[in-house]
């Protein structure tokens, strides 16, 4: 029987070798889950159950307590805030991070590596420490409690991180590239757009999730620059329901479900690219 | 490609030139306050409609919640110089002294005093003290009023009647050994004795500071603090020893020592423990965990007949008035009327919190006036003349961890914490002399 091809020794070993990398893995990966399922658990229970009933899916679903944190927590304008602030961060990452990482991977000018080191360096300033500056900078300039403060201030905490990976990428375009490029009479900047934005896409969506990310759930900075609240972002929603003595667990989860959703979308559309991004190196630095 | 661009930037502009706004210039009409108090908001809110209504004056409030991000934001406001009227100042008294000696803080000393001191003769003379700063304060501060309570808390111990009810326990213990043999009797029966959030130091802290003094007074603590007295006096040893006591006697719930006071809260109000050691702001968590708990409140067992047993307490949250404040009369009056006893019964009943005026107490819940009931022996390190070191409480508090999971002794941890007193009480010496000379 130890004969037969089917018992092979080498086959079994192979089959206890997958089988201990498949439970590892699914460990792993309840172990990520678990927290997201009982966030959507609690948020359809009510306030009374949910410290009692240990049941692994609730006997009655609330899904009334979905309206109620959306409205109760002023979801509508705080979410479209939260997407405005998005997007424009984003947008305004990638362009100016990648324009800056081209310069200095493809230009020479005097002081590239000084300037280059000082953004890196940035990036070692732990982020509450650089908000009391911001929130008197931008009040200074009359930009405190408006969007585009705000937005400037959040373009300027994930530049010197995206500039450090898209650089790290740009470095490895092929020279002969750019010089073909430039004989076919591309400009400088038709280079950039043409040539290094495409070769970066890895790294870009890298950088698009992280950055997005970071806005999404940002929230301190938020508090200290706005004060009107018509332009908060999404984070206020979801603080409205914690309070420092007594939580309304239920409708702090419904509204951590409404917050996290859009953000796992996102992650699930350009998870290819991210993933493309993570083993190319884009986070090597 | 590029007039989609072009187009793409002045959609850009047109909408937050628009929307966006810089903060509008200060109306008379109008108040604008920032608060912390998620759980208030709405009654708050409520009050604010109301105020509008009879004075025509609006009163705009902003929640800036969790409290220590209030703090923050609080502090780049004062650097940024765009403070509200009103404010909530959240650090410790050294703090708020920096606010007002900047003058960020209006004094508010000639409006409690006015009329006879009537708007202060209302509010409990307890809860002012955290807001008020004496002839010579060490903080150099102008003696005076600088806050306005607008709740009181106290930390007591609370028992559940049903479980005590269960065991046999007829009323709820008044001396340690009471309490020692109600745990006994709740043990018999299957049920758990006491929880506390301790795995938060400074509530075993506290618990301890109410012992040292009922069993040695205020004035040896204070002479304790200032180095005169050591930790390995008998007193302070009876002090430790009480924690020894609770852990023979099994009293305490499993874990205690890592427990936040979260979880300890969760514990009481499902009835897993049955005395519990917490603050009055526990009535609005019990009643979100479980509406249907009965319970009491009591003061700490005493443990001598000596001195009175003391609880913390005082103010809860107080409101600044912002000392450079186009709206700092308004702003005041608005205070005045939110600490009045209409609006603090008003408050009372719906955020379940302690109201500072002392003429709102015949029209509130039960169980709140059995917690203001002791305000009368209430004390907290905000008013004390002198506070321990920051090295030697810690000290203090890690040995009664150690004492209560079996780790030390009350004498161990005694000597442990008077050494570290000495070292810093040299320190302090060294120092000193190095300024003078």
């Amino acid at each position: 029987m130890s004969g037969s091809p089917f018992f092979n020794k080498y086959r079994l070993w192979r089959w206890f070798k997958s089988g201990v990398v498949h439970v590892f893995l699914m460990t792993v990966t309840l172990t990520c889950l678990f927290p997201l399922f009982w966030m959507v658990r609690s948020s359809l229970m009510t306030q009374e159950t949910v410290f009692v009933d240990k049941a692994i899916f609730p006997a009655v679903w609330h899904f009334q307590n979905y309206w109620v944190a959306w409205t109760e927590g002023h979801f509508g304008i705080y979410f479209l805030n939260s997407l405005v602030y998005t997007v424009f961060v984003v947008i305004g990452i990638v362009l100016i991070s990648s324009l800056a990482a081209f310069a200095f991977s493809r230009l020479h000018f005097p002081g590239k590596n000084f300037f280059f080191y000082m953004f890196v360096a940035a990036m070692m300033i732990p982020l509450p420490g650089s908000f009391v500056p911001l929130v008197v900078l931008m009040n200074k300039y009359h930009l405190g409690n408006t969007r585009i403060g705000y937005i400037l201030c959040m373009i300027n905490v994930g530049l010197p991180l995206s500039i450090l990976l898209l650089k790290t990428f740009f470095d490895k375009i092929p020279s002969d590239l750019e010089d073909a490029a430039r004989i076919d009479g591309c400009s400088k900047l038709g280079i950039w757009r043409h040539i290094a934005l495409p070769f970066a896409r890895p790294a870009i969506a890298v950088i698009v999730i992280f950055s997005s990310l970071s806005v999404w759930n940002e929230y301190i900075l938020a508090m200290l620059l706005l004060n009107d609240q018509s332009l908060m972002p999404l984070q206020r929603g979801v603080m409205y329901f914690a309070g420092s003595h007594s939580v309304d667990y239920p409708l702090l989860m419904a509204s951590l479900t409404i917050a996290a959703t859009p953000i796992v979308l996102i992650y699930l559309v350009i998870q290819k690219h991210i993933i493309r991004g993570l083993s190319s190196g884009a986070i090597v630095g | 490609m590029k007039r989609l661009f072009l187009f793409g930037f002045a959609v850009f502009c047109s909408i937050f030139s628009g929307i966006s706004c810089s903060p509008a210039t200060p109306q008379t009409d109008r108040i604008v306050i920032w608060h912390w108090m998620t759980d208030r908001d709405k009654a708050f809110q409520a009050l604010a409609l109301q105020y509008e209504k009879e004075t025509g004056i609006k009163v705009i409030l902003e929640l800036y919640a969790p409290s220590d991000v209030y703090s923050q934001k609080i502090i780049a406001a004062a650097q940024a110089k765009i403070l509200p009227d009103i404010f909530g100042i959240l650090d410790e008294k050294s703090v708020v002294a920096d606010f007002i000696t900047s003058g960020f803080v209006a004094d508010l000393t000639a409006d409690f005093k006015a009329d006879d001191a009537a708007w202060e003769k209302v509010l409990f003379p307890k809860a002012l003290l955290v807001n008020r700063f004496d002839p010579d304060n060490p903080y150099g501060v102008k003696p005076g009023i600088y806050g306005v309570p607008i709740d009181i808390t106290n930390i007591q111990m609370i028992y559940n009647k049903n479980m005590l009810k269960k065991a046999g326990i007829l009323k709820p213990p008044a001396t340690m050994q009471e309490w020692f043999d109600a745990s006994s009797a709740l043990k018999r029966v299957g049920l758990s004795g006491f929880v506390s959030g301790w795995g938060e130091l400074w509530m075993a802290d506290c618990f301890a500071t109410n012992y040292a003094f009922n069993i040695m007074g205020e004035d040896k603590v204070m002479a304790t603090f200032r180095g005169e007295i050591p930790y390995t006096d008998p007193s302070w040893i009876k002090v430790f020893r009480i924690f020894s006591q609770m852990r023979e006697k099994d009293v305490l719930v499993p874990g205690i020592v890592t427990k936040s006071n979260k979880d300890a809260e969760q514990d009481f109000a499902l009835e897993r423990a049955a005395f519990a050691f917490n603050g009055s702001w526990c009535v609005n968590v019990y009643n979100d965990m479980n509406p249907k708990l009965e319970y009491g409140v009591m003061l700490p067992p005493s443990a001598s007949k000596e001195f009175p047993m003391k609880i913390w307490g005082g103010a809860g949250s107080s409101f600044f008035v912002n000392n450079v404040s186009p709206n700092k009369t308004k702003a005041i009056a608005f205070l005045k009327w939110l600490t009045a006893k209409e609006q603090q019964t008003f408050l009372a009943e719906k955020t379940q919190n302690l109201p500072v005026n002392q003429n709102s107490l015949a029209s509130i819940p039960p169980i709140l006036a059995e917690f203001s009931s002791s305000m009368e022996s209430t004390t907290h390190p905000a008013i004390w003349p002198l506070n321990e070191d920051a090295l030697v409480l810690e000290a203090f508090d890690r040995g009664l961890q150690s004492i209560i999971i079996g780790e030390k002794t009350p004498e161990k941890v005694a000597a442990e914490v008077q050494k570290v007193k000495l070292r810093q009480l040299e320190r302090q010496k060294r120092i000193k002399n190095d300024l003078y000379q």
